[in-house]
């Protein structure tokens, strides 16, 4: 990225560093995730290769929804674009095979998501967030009053299961979505997108000043974010073998990568998918300890976490610590 | 009563080698009212089922599992409760799509399934082909026969001959609402409105106006609990001169029937606290006795069949083998709360318990529900308005 520097000169920014220690924690989340089903956890094991799997489809989702975020975009429309990605890998399933519908319909939500994107380009924080909400809204009903023959209607439709329904498979195949993810995530933390994302994130007028073709940034934000969150739809479609545009859109898959998010840390690849992690382990362990009333519990311990841990889980990972955020 | 205790204790006492059922219920979420009164079902028919010996003269537990009333939880509970928890056989299931979502597991691992809701068509596509899937809740399309069933025999009784229909624009009112039209005009009926509104907005004066101007015979309305009271208010003030207002929400407002607006408004449930029948009858003070109230929800005592027919089964089959079971389970005859419970093929399943014969009719009339439909069930005739 390049700029103007106010004497006129250019100014050059320069790519900014990672350190590699940085990278350790996250590594070895994914080395231990990798090596997850082949850990010898006897009778649980396929019980838990389950929570897993939804564990590694929420960590796609919240990380997607960050990577928009880090261009001070707070959006509500995520459970549009995971929807789009559930009902787009669902139809275009029927005509060709699953390894290219699955891709297609991500590419598809994002191409969609250009649209929202250019539409509310002039809104910020809380207008911003209303209209991403209404998006969802009006792509919801879309779905619905499409003819039942086409999409399922309010019925909803049934959705082949992905790679047989083998559990194992099905994990391996939401590891790599999830690689994929971090990998974009980190990438864009190593490139100048970073900058440009971050500056836009403090305030559009000064990024303009710096040189910044706001615009476009904002939208890549938006594609890149929607594309992955597709593919996190597509997983899950895939896996529950049925969507309907009431659960589909739900706003609840709106709000969850965002409070995950927040837990977890915001703007950085690790926190979204430790906050994934530790939030589904979490109800799970509450839930078979505290048969009734565990989401109370679960309730306080994330508001408490909140109010406690600003900066989420990474703040305490980069207590004491610089040039951690990865 | 004290053998029958000490029958009880001692099964108890014998913890091991009972006999495990798996119940995977929304006890949180969206579905909890009624995977909670399910809950309260299976408590009752355990406590029975273990008083009278339990099966094969073991106890019978059951252990339940909170699906959330998401499919993304029911998928791992439900594979905890078969590959961690090992019950042999599973009960509940009140979502369609968290019954979807588990269509995958059971058929991998083989569950035996005696499932009481989960009612929309997708769920019969999806269980097909699964050979130890039981069905008890009525297919979403027995619902609309028996009300259909219901305006062929207003159209011979009070000369019903238009229908208004008013559909709230979510999936609960719009799903088959075109095939509901189209079935109204096979049958002979003039379909004179057809207006759909968003639940919980309260407006009804414009569909109210329409209706007028269009003189139905019945005002026929989907939407929810929250839509009763503002609809049947508009229809007050506006005066409008109809035979019957009848709804299909998933459940009626609390204490709706205290209200005199209610009064003459029909609707349609599988089972009433007040249907006449002895099981029905049984079933209401042996819950009264335990809860020490009384249930509105008809899913308390489905789930309550639901347990004691299988249990039944397990008897009768001699062993917890699933092959025998299915035998002895899809063999069923008996008396329930809902009419006498058999299984036949459904259009896509093999063991489908409850049909369109099953649904009651009911008019508000003074305090209380009471059956109109079919006529083998019914405590008195239609009060029609016209």
């Amino acid at each position: 990225m390049e700029g103007r520097a106010l004497d006129g000169s250019r100014a050059v920014v320069r790519r900014p560093d990672v350190p590699l220690r940085s990278l350790l924690p996250l590594g070895l989340f994914f080395l231990l995730a990798l090596a997850f089903p082949f850990l010898p956890l006897g009778e649980r094991a396929e019980y838990l290769m389950q929570i897993a799997f939804f564990t590694l489809v929420a960590g796609v989702l919240a990380l997607s929804w960050d990577i928009l975020a880090r261009s001070g975009q707070v959006s509500l429309a995520h459970a549009a674009f995971y929807g789009l990605g559930a009902y787009g890998f669902a139809l275009l399933g029927k005509v060709m095979p699953w390894f290219l519908a699955m891709p297609a319909a991500a590419l598809l939500a994002g191409l969609i998501s250009l649209v929202l994107g250019a539409v509310t380009m002039r809104l910020s924080g809380m207008y911003f967030a209303i209209a991403t909400l209404a998006f969802t809204e009006v792509v919801r009903t879309i779905i619905q009053n499409l003819p039942e023959g086409a999409a399922g209607g309010a019925n909803g439709l049934l959705v082949p299961a992905l790679l047989g329904g083998n559990a194992r498979a099905q994990y391996f195949l939401a590891f790599g979505i999830l690689l994929l993810t971090a990998l974009v995530s980190l990438a864009i933390r190593r490139s100048r997108l970073h900058h440009a994302f971050a500056a836009i994130r403090q305030g559009e007028e000064t990024a303009r000043v710096l040189g910044v073709s706001v615009v476009k940034y904002k939208l890549l934000a938006f594609f890149i974010s929607s594309v992955l969150a597709a593919l996190g739809g597509v997983l899950y479609a895939g896996k529950t073998f049925f969507i309907n545009p009431l659960e589909t859109f739900s706003l609840a898959n709106s709000i969850a990568p965002l409070t995950t998010s927040i837990f977890g840390g915001l703007y950085t690849t690790l926190g979204p998918i430790l906050g994934a992690t530790v939030l589904r382990v979490a109800e799970e362990v509450l839930h078979n300890a505290i048969k009734n009333g565990y989401l109370v519990v679960y309730g306080l311990v994330l508001m408490l976490s909140i109010l406690w841990l600003p900066r989420g889980l990474m703040g305490l990972l980069r207590r004491g610590k610089r040039g951690g955020d990865v | 009563m004290n053998k029958m205790l000490l029958t009880g204790v001692l099964l108890a006492l014998s913890g091991a080698g009972a006999v495990k059922v798996g119940a995977l219920l929304p006890l949180s979420g969206a579905g909890s009212v009624t995977g909670q009164a399910a809950r309260n079902g299976y408590l009752l028919a355990l406590e029975e089922i273990n008083k009278a010996g339990g099966v094969l003269g073991k106890p019978l537990e059951i252990e339940f599992a909170d699906d959330g009333s998401s499919p993304a939880k029911a998928v791992p509970e439900f594979v905890k409760l078969v590959t961690v928890d090992k019950v042999e056989f599973m009960v509940g299931g009140v979502s369609s799509a968290t019954s979807i979502a588990v269509s995958g597991p059971a058929k991998q691992y083989g569950t035996f399934m005696a499932w009481i809701g989960a009612a929309a068509v997708p769920v019969e596509d999806a269980f097909a082909d699964h050979k130890y899937f039981f069905h008890y809740h009525p297919w979403s399309y027995y619902n609309f026969e028996a009300i259909l069933d219901y305006f062929k025999h207003l159209r011979v009784t009070k000369k019903a001959r238009n229908i208004a229909i008013a559909y709230e624009d979510g999936p609960f009112g719009s799903a088959g609402i075109n095939d509901t039209v189209a079935a109204f005009k096979k049958a002979g009926f003039n379909v004179v409105m057809t207006e759909k509104f968003k639940t919980g907005s309260g407006n009804f004066g414009p569909i109210v106006s329409k209706a007028k101007a269009a003189r139905p015979d019945i005002f026929y309305w989907v939407g929810y609990d929250t839509d009763a009271l503002p609809l049947v208010t508009e229809i007050k003030q506006q005066n409008l001169q109809v035979g019957l207002i009848y709804g299909t929400p998933p459940s009626w407002p609390v204490g709706f029937e205290k209200n005199r607006l209610a009064e003459n408004v029909a609707g349609l449930s599988l089972w009433l606290p007040s249907s006449p029948n002895a099981q029905s009858r049984a079933f209401v003070n042996a819950y009264r006795k335990k809860f020490g109230t009384v249930t509105e929800e008809y899913f308390a005592p489905l789930a309550y069949v639901n347990l004691k027919t299988l249990a039944a089964a397990i008897n009768r089959a001699g062993s917890t083998d699933k092959d025998k079971v299915a035998a002895e389970l899809a063999k069923t005859n008996t008396p329930t709360p809902f009419g006498t419970l058999t299984f036949t093929p459904s259009n896509k399943t093999r063991y489908q318990g409850f049909k369109a014969g099953n649904w009651l009719s009911f008019q508000y009339l003074g305090d209380d529900r009471v059956p109109v439909f079919p006529l083998k069930s019914a405590k008195k005739t239609t009060v029609w308005g016209k």
